[in-house]
């Protein structure tokens, strides 16, 4: 489902994307449609792997090493330098595990539900601009289409919850549902008081709007980024994709202390992998969509070859902060935390649309 | 809100500081205390095959076979189950048993914990400390003073 | 807030013995009086009204502890009744039935703690007690033939437990077609559950209709061992067992406490300052874990609080590894005294414990920036697990869990043992009655704690060289006059840890009885979650830092 995403067709004029650029390079634009389609996934096949690497290096290495940087320990040290090597160990590990499912469990939901999680992730960076042009696809609907995609992996949540027949399960992905229902309209919401600034949903587009120089401190340009713009907008939207992400202080889905693990209580083995890798994926795309709309996606001082550094840069500035706040934020409760959503966050974002709308309105 | 910070400048600050707490067991032999009680030592050539570790043990972990004249034929210790309380240690009046500071035991099975006496004198010291100094293991209690019976044999 | 060690209100009056014996008049058959309190026979069918004139007229509100038993010609009940003002006046109502039908009226309406005394007296020693609410077995299985603790119990007898699945207990009477329950089995294996506990639980959504904990599964016939044991050294080790995560030397305490008045042993004054200072490093290391457990259910990882926690636990677990030469058995205790003196070279041991104690004030700021301070851990707090004091004294809480509810109860002040009276500390109490109010009487006595152990400290350092007389002279066999009884208790980690002993002559006691303070803190849990939501249901048992093994015994 990797390469289906490369076939949306809308695409902006000025820009020159990864398959095109594979295309040129390899000769393969001369086969025709053919071409065009290997070239696409060719690129997409990069894109994917980039991310799942990501993906690899955060789960069984970073967090640890995070985590113990937190708690005065030392975590993996042994194998590899720095403990590197416990990424291919743990690899090895969970996918030679004895896969359990459970006697009740509804066969094909049970199954497909890991799937729909990882991939549902995994679709969203197709449209985003990654910098020094790794760049999928740049639909007019851009912004739309990652909310679209992401918001996918609240069915997948539901699923695994009702097809594991199990109650922890089941109130794990009954959590996951309200807490995503809660949280999207302020995400989204929130997206939009940028697109009333960038003036389109196109996600190139929104990145170069954020090129302009705000205000020139002493020689030095401070770039229009739409967290400097309106730093409101943005900690709304951090707020709101924490709780989008099922990070903390909004973990209620998995709560392990108290519903043992939610939706993925009845996982393990490869399935477990999907969806911690969904999980994880997850993490990164609400980081990847910060830094594309709020801080001006690749862009960082040095040529522009730096940017996926940038870029990657502020993904993994995203993830830190979600396992700071790990290490010192309690979990809400889940009724706190709904009514954090419907009464805070919905009403303080329609606020910010408003204000901003009323603010670009008056200068324009 | 500010409470919320708080916290987080507190974690932030662990983080930063670098310093940690653990011990990188087992490239690192860990400290323990002289008076730290562990795997059992036994001397034969001490043991006046009195009885009395064996009458005092609370969970029957120790047993000794002794011939019609008395003379030891077997001591046997079920370090697994034992509680290490020490009171073995502490009643043997010729210092026959002892409690070393090795704490690092494993078998296959259960069954592979019942040391007789020729193991349990192959029980090494732990970084050579002889707990007998460490514990100045001082009797009085025991030997000396007290009313009631006091019966070697 | 707190209180001097001087109670600010007036204790209640003494009641003596002749008032005492006017109030149950001759409903009492005769006297059988125990070395901690005046013994009064009733008959079977008296219980609740002697108990509860006791209660109205007298002021005994606090149902300690039941003891039951058999002996050749009978079954006997003993309600050791106390103070909740004054914990030194107290009371045995002695209740003997026949051994062909033991029979005896329930005290559950007058006491709810004798709820989960009665079904455990039943359980283990086979008492029916007509009237009781819900006469189930409590620590054993529901199939387990035979009462263990009963004199024709064959040990030998080979039992079958069968596994049957659990049933919704309110579907009959609670069902209603437009609110649809769920029966939820958290634990016994659970993230939170902070050992081998299995909590029934009926939800309404994620809200709690009723919970029934169920408990036994860390049962390991302790008061057995210890009726096995020989008084003089063999019981000692086993309290260390009971609250295992290193409250060892308070649970000595109470072994020692008890068994000292019974056989009417002094302690040395020297063994009692050593006693308490290391009592009270106990306790800080268990308060510090209790904090740190409790963070774990709320914050919901093993994160940073949990690991901040147990490292400065850490420190005082060698501090105590180097004084007792164990981290969690410490075996340390003996009765008229304590194992060894401070270790050698004496001054490096008092620096390395002043140094944890002057460290100690940073980490408790810490700890009040990270957690206390945290407004989300305010809000998840602050007015969840409410345990209402007259409630609290009902279910016989005592320890943090009664002083979060604003009850002034402490042992160690109000029936003073060890060294304690000497010094100079406070009492902490807070009347928000929820979890937060536990936990912040959890953290200031750590800090109360330390003042103690800084005064040992002192004591120590200045006692002179010839007069360390760490154990008194104790005769090698224990043998204490046959059918002598005695309850004590002092204040353990999580409460009151009362012993019963009674006596038969030989060097073994007759019949040995634990009361437990995680025991009966625990069954006040159904009162604190009703209507709370699961998370609050963590939290609240987070609250009540239970040990399973003490529970269960």
């Amino acid at each position: 489902m990797v390469g289906s995403v490369t076939t949306l067709p809308l695409q902006a004029d000025d820009t020159v994307l990864l398959p095109e650029r594979i295309g040129d390079l390899t000769g393969l634009d001369a086969y025709g449609v053919g071409g065009e389609l290997l070239a696409a996934f060719i690129a997409a096949f990069i894109v994917g792997n980039l991310m799942l690497a990501m993906t690899g290096v955060a789960g069984p290495w970073a967090k640890r090493k995070i985590t113990a940087a937190f708690t005065d320990r030392i975590a993996v040290t042994h194998l590899g330098p720095a403990g590197l090597l416990i990424i291919v160990a743990d690899a090895v590990r969970l996918l030679s595990k004895e896969i359990i499912i459970p006697e009740n469990a509804d066969r094909p939901a049970y199954d497909l539900a890991p799937i729909v999680v990882a991939s549902s992730a995994l679709l969203g960076f197709a449209v985003i601009p990654m910098g020094s042009g790794i760049h999928l696809a740049d639909p007019e609907v851009g912004l739309a289409f990652v909310f679209a995609v992401a918001g996918i992996a609240s069915i997948g949540l539901v699923m695994a919850g009702y097809a594991s027949a199990n109650k922890y399960s089941m109130l794990g992905g009954l959590r996951a549902v309200a807490q995503n229902v809660a949280y999207e309209i302020p995400l989204v919401v929130t997206g939009m008081s940028v697109v009333i600034f960038a003036g389109s949903l196109q996600m190139s587009t929104i990145v170069e709007a954020q090129a302009q120089t705000l205000v020139s401190i002493g020689g030095i340009d401070i770039p229009a980024w739409y967290a400097l713009v309106n730093p409101f907008a943005f900690v709304l939207f951090l707020v709101a994709n924490f709780a989008e992400v099922g990070r903390n202080p909004f973990d209620t889905p998995e709560a392990p202390t108290e519903i043992v693990a939610g939706y993925q209580t009845e996982y393990s083995s490869v399935y477990f992998v999907l969806i911690y890798l969904g999980e994880f994926l997850h993490i990164f795309l609400g980081g990847a969509l910060i830094a594309t709309i709020f801080l001006g996606g690749p862009a960082g001082p040095g040529p522009a070859e730096l940017g996926i550094v940038w870029f990657l840069i502020k993904i993994w500035g995203i993830f830190l902060l979600t396992q700071w706040l790990r290490s010192a934020v309690p979990r809400v409760r889940i009724d706190q935390l709904i009514e954090i959503g419907w009464k805070g966050l919905l009403v303080l974002s329609f606020a910010n649309l408003i204000l901003t709308a009323v603010i670009v309105g008056l200068i324009a | 809100m500010i409470g919320l910070l708080k916290s987080m400048a507190t974690t932030m600050k662990h983080a930063l500081d670098g310093s940690t707490f653990t011990v990188e067991y087992p490239e690192t032999a860990p400290d323990v205390s002289p008076r730290f009680r562990g795997v059992h030592k036994f001397s034969q050539e001490r043991c006046i095959w009195c009885r009395q570790c064996e009458n005092v043990c609370p969970n029957d972990t120790i047993q000794i076979v002794t011939d019609d004249k008395r003379q030891g034929e077997q001591y046997n210790l079920h370090i697994g189950q034992c509680i290490y309380c020490r009171l073995c240690e502490e009643v043997c009046p010729v210092d026959a048993i002892l409690l070393t500071q090795n704490f690092e035991f494993t078998a296959d099975t259960k069954h592979d914990f019942v040391y007789n006496k020729e193991q349990l004198k192959a029980v090494p010291w732990y970084k050579d400390i002889d707990p007998l100094e460490s514990r100045e293991p001082d009797r009085g209690a025991w030997i000396g003073e007290g009313e009631g019976d006091v019966d070697y044999q | 807030m707190s209180t001097g060690l001087e109670r600010q209100r007036q204790p209640p009056v003494e009641v003596t013995e002749e008032e005492l014996a006017a109030v149950i008049g001759d409903r009492a058959l005769a006297r059988d009086d125990h070395l901690n309190a005046p013994g009064f026979v009733v008959r079977p069918d008296d219980v609740q009204d002697v108990l509860s004139d006791l209660k109205e007229q007298a002021g005994f509100d606090h149902l300690s502890c039941l003891t039951a038993q058999q002996y050749e010609d009978r079954y006997e009940s003993i309600y050791h009744l106390k103070k909740y003002a004054d914990p030194t006046q107290e009371v045995s109502v002695v209740v003997p039935t026949s051994i062909d039908d033991p029979v005896s009226q329930s005290a559950e309406p007058v006491f709810r703690t004798a709820d989960w005394h009665e079904r455990e007296a039943f359980d283990l020693v086979g008492i029916d007690y007509e009237g009781h609410p819900d006469p189930r077995r409590i620590l054993l299985p529901e199939t387990w033939q035979g009462h263990p603790l009963s004199l024709d119990y064959d040990q030998e007898k080979p039992q079958i437990v069968t596994l049957t699945e659990h049933a919704n207990p309110i579907q009959p009477d609670h069902h209603k077609d437009e609110s649809d329950t769920m029966f939820l089995n958290v634990g016994p294996h659970h993230p939170a559950t902070h050992g081998v506990l299995h909590v029934k639980t009926v939800l309404d959504g994620e809200t709690i209709v009723d919970v029934d904990p169920d408990i036994g599964y860390l049962h390991r016939c302790e008061e057995q061992m210890c009726q096995q044991g020989t008084y003089r050294h063999q019981i000692m080790p086993y309290p260390d067992r009971w609250d295992y995560v290193s409250a060892g030397l308070l649970n000595e305490w109470a072994y020692a406490r008890t068994a000292e008045d019974l056989a009417d042993i002094e302690v040395p004054e020297y063994a009692q300052i050593i006693r308490t200072m290391s009592a009270e490093l106990c306790r800080i290391a268990s308060h510090m874990l209790a904090l740190g457990t409790f963070c774990l259910d709320v914050y919901g990882d093993f994160t940073a609080i949990f690991q901040y926690a147990f490292r400065d636990r850490e420190v005082v677990q060698d501090i105590l590894e180097d004084l007792t030469g164990q981290r969690l058995m410490f075996n340390y205790f003996r009765l008229g005294g304590v194992a060894w003196d401070l270790p050698e070279p004496r001054d490096e041991f008092i620096e390395k414990t002043r140094d944890f104690l002057d460290e100690l004030p940073a980490k408790v700021d810490e700890y009040n920036d990270l957690v206390t301070s945290n407004e989300i851990f305010q809000v998840r707090t602050i007015d969840t697990g409410i345990l209402e004091p007259e409630v609290a004294k009902d279910y016989g809480c005592t320890g943090p869990v009664a002083r979060g509810s604003g009850i002034d109860y402490d042992l160690r002040r109000d029936d003073p043992y060890g060294y304690y009276d000497e010094l100079d500390w406070d009492v902490i109490t807070m009347d928000g009655c929820d979890n937060y109010s536990r936990v912040l009487v959890r953290m200031q006595e750590v800090e109360e704690s330390a003042k103690i152990i800084e005064q040992c400290l002192d004591l120590l350092e200045d006692w002179p060289e010839d007069e360390r007389e760490i154990q008194a002279n104790v005769p090698r066999t224990l043998k204490p006059d046959a059918d002598t009884e005695i309850y004590r208790a002092v204040e353990g980690a999580k409460g009151e840890l009362g012993i019963y002993i009674r006596s038969d002559g030989t060097d073994k006691p007759a019949r040995f009885k634990i009361r437990s303070p995680c025991f009966h803190n625990l069954s006040a849990l159904e009162e604190m979650v009703q209507d709370e939501y699961i998370p609050d249901l963590i939290a609240s048992l987070g609250s009540l830092d239970i040990v399973l093994g003490e529970v269960d015994r």
